[in-house]
């Protein structure tokens, strides 16, 4: 068996009655990969995990461990190990009881089990609580419990569902980087789901985004976040900034055509396929310049330039975020000082941060409200940040 | 100062109604039928409790056996019952048992007592079903109007009240705690025996409890179906006041079982105090 495919997913649909909430989904995980399930709540992304474990039976498809096919078996011979979003720590037991249920239920004698209790309490930094109950830990430790009993049996995959989402904004930077690095020292195939993008940036070798139960697309953060495949990528992966243009695409470029809004640009395709037509272009509020507006046509450069005035300026940190508006949008854009309110502005965005794609159908929608999927239905996008 | 006495004042009249209604409805009988138990004469002293322990000695150990057996079958039925709901994979089976394990709680003990009468007896129903099946023959034919009878009533009546707090505490458990078990490989038993009952000890705890305390104050099953002796305390009360007036021996039998009530109340208060600590 190679390392590829190690844990398989073949055309699994899975759905309750009538619904279904996976449609004929596959996907392909390597020994050892660190991959993340990102995307909104009620994308299937929480089913996918649940039906990998054999908490949910697929209607069709099937499930693969090493060639090996589990999709009839049970939760506990698949060699998996779920931590649950809410820990699902038991309140009656203790510490080290919790940690080594998993190793009682598989006969290990009694001493055996201590030894491995201790050893894992001292690799998750829970040394000395070993007698204390649930109910006197606090968040963190109750998660390092969680993941310790996990650990415990020695599963060849960690399934983790939104395991961070219950801890403080700043244990959760720490127990992100804390996963990741026991997941490499163990090296052991995990897979994370998770709604928080950020997070699974910052953890994964790989990103599956997924959308009403499809995966949109995969890869790893950088491709991810750099070249998205479809305006739902772009607009979850942040660049949640739209405008309509219109343009003829040819001979590697893109000639981006003049409109109130928009000076004529010539971008390079960079391998992407755009008929000519209606676009909706993309980007990120910290992926653009803003430049006061001298009256000149052309950039300098591949770059976009739209014209605007500037509405409201704020100061999050770091840099001033504008909303300027253009034509009937309004775009977030950053800037190293601010720009006064109602100042005439261009937004300039290099062609390597602007995401094109053919419009489909309706005319997008405001970022603010709802982007588009690829199937066209305007959909509420869940902002999450950390 | 001059503030406070008038609201003080008004605090006391509103509390003034349900205070009266405890004290001169439950305080003063309570404490009368207490002081009537050491009553002899005109005097005070042990009589009636040497009395009630001459005669009655055997019927307040079968009582205390009798409520304490079914406590425990209560237990383990309603344990059954509740873990079935919460842990059955089978909906249809799970859904019918939902619909059908309540029904005798709604039915009056007196009833539940002249039910088992006519199943119960010699020649009642459950004999003539067995006779038919041919499972035993008419010479076997024995009357379960003892005290199996008794316990038959008081598990078959109690045994939906408890399963009702049970599986509703069984049902607000974090299911995610019953998925990790079965994660790491534990069967339904151990799920049911090792995860759910520990979580839900308390609520069946209090269920026992209560049933204990009601089963304790129960006449009209030992009356309809166990009326020979040895008997249940409570048909001792009533026929110590019905046949001889004789309101002493009945307070101090009373007495006896509020004491065994108290243990049982007593046991559990010092298992909850010693969980919280």
């Amino acid at each position: 068996m190679s390392a590829e495919g190690f844990l398989r997913v073949e055309d699994v649909v899975v759905g309750y009655g009538q619904l279904d909430i996976l449609k004929n989904l596959s996907l392909s995980i390597r020994k050892g990969e660190f991959v993340a399930l990102l995307g909104s709540s009620g994308c299937g992304k929480t089913t996918l995990l649940r039906t990998i474990a054999g908490f949910n039976k697929p209607k069709s498809g099937s499930i693969l461990v090493n060639g090996r096919d589990v999709t009839q078996q049970p939760p506990d011979k698949r060699g998996m190990a779920l931590v649950f979003q809410s820990y699902a720590l038991w309140p009656h037991m203790t510490v080290a009881q919790n940690i080594g249920y998993g190793l009682k239920l598989r006969g290990m004698g009694r001493a055996e089990i201590a030894s491995r209790v201790e050893e894992l309490q001292i690799l998750l930094g829970l040394a000395g609580l070993g007698q204390r109950k649930p109910a006197a830990l606090s968040g963190g430790q109750r998660q390092r419990v969680a993941l310790g009993r996990a650990l415990a049996i020695d599963p060849e995959i960690l399934l983790l569902d939104e395991p961070l989402s219950n801890l403080d904004a700043r244990i959760r930077l720490k127990v992100r980087h804390d996963i990741s690095a026991l997941q490499k020292r163990l090296g052991i195939t995990a897979i994370h789901v998770t709604h928080d993008r950020e997070e699974a940036m910052v953890m994964a070798d790989r990103i599956v985004i997924m959308d009403a139960g499809n995966i949109a697309q995969q890869g790893t953060p950088e491709e991810v976040f750099n070249r998205p495949a479809s305006p739902f990528v772009a607009a979850f992966m942040g660049a949640e900034n739209v405008v309509a243009l219109n343009g003829r695409a040819g001979g590697g470029k893109v000639r981006i055509e003049p409109s109130a809004i928009n000076a004529e640009a010539d971008l390079p395709l960079n391998g992407r396929t755009l008929v000519d037509g209606a676009y909706e272009a993309r980007f990120r509020a910290e992926g653009a310049q803003l430049l006061a507006d001298d009256g000149t046509t052309r950039p300098a450069g591949d770059a976009l330039d739209l014209i605007g005035r500037v509405e409201a300026a704020s100061y999050p940190g770091g840099t001033w975020r504008h909303s300027v508006r253009v034509g009937d949008d309004v775009l977030l854009v950053d800037a190293p000082h601010a720009f006064g309110q109602g100042e005439a502005v261009r937004v300039r965005i290099p062609a390597e941060n602007l995401f094109i794609f053919n419009s489909q159908g309706r005319m997008p929608g405001r970022p603010q409200q709802g982007s588009l999927n690829e199937g066209g239905a305007a959909r509420v996008l869940e902002a999450s940040h950390a | 100062m001059t503030n406070d006495t008038p609201n003080r004042i008004l605090g006391l009249l509103l509390v003034l109604p349900a205070l009266a209604v405890i004290v001169l409805l439950f305080v003063v009988p309570l404490a009368s039928s207490v002081v009537g138990a050491f009553r002899v004469n005109g005097g005070f002293g042990f009589g009636n409790f040497i009395k009630s322990y001459e005669l009655y000695t055997s019927d307040i150990i079968f009582t205390v056996v009798i409520v304490s057996l079914s406590t425990l079958l209560i237990g383990i039925f309603s344990i059954a019952i509740g873990g079935y709901l919460v842990l059955g994979e089978n909906p249809r089976a799970v859904a019918i048992l939902r619909w059908l394990y309540r029904w005798p709680l709604f039915i009056p003990f007196i009833v539940v007592g002249q039910v088992l009468r006519t199943f119960l007896a010699k020649n009642g129903l459950m004999n003539n079903i067995l006779i038919e099946v041919g499972l035993i023959t008419p010479l076997q034919a024995t009357s379960f109007l003892d005290w199996r009878g008794i316990v038959i009533a008081f598990v078959w009546k109690q045994t939906p009240f408890v399963a009702l707090l049970v599986s509703g505490a069984m049902a607000a458990l974090d299911r995610s705690t019953i998925e990790a078990a079965r994660n790491l490989g534990a069967s339904r038993l151990r799920i049911l025996i090792e995860i759910v009952v520990p979580q839900v000890a308390t609520t069946l705890m209090v269920g026992l409890v209560l049933s204990f305390v009601t089963m304790m104050s129960v006449l009209s099953v030992p009356l309809m179906i166990n009326a020979q002796s040895p008997t249940m305390i409570t048909a001792d009360i009533a026929f110590r006041i019905n046949a001889y007036g004789d309101y002493g021996v009945a307070n101090a039998l009373g007495l006896i079982s509020l004491v065994a009530s108290g243990c049982v109340g007593w046991f559990y208060l010092r298992q909850t105090l010693r969980e919280r600590a």
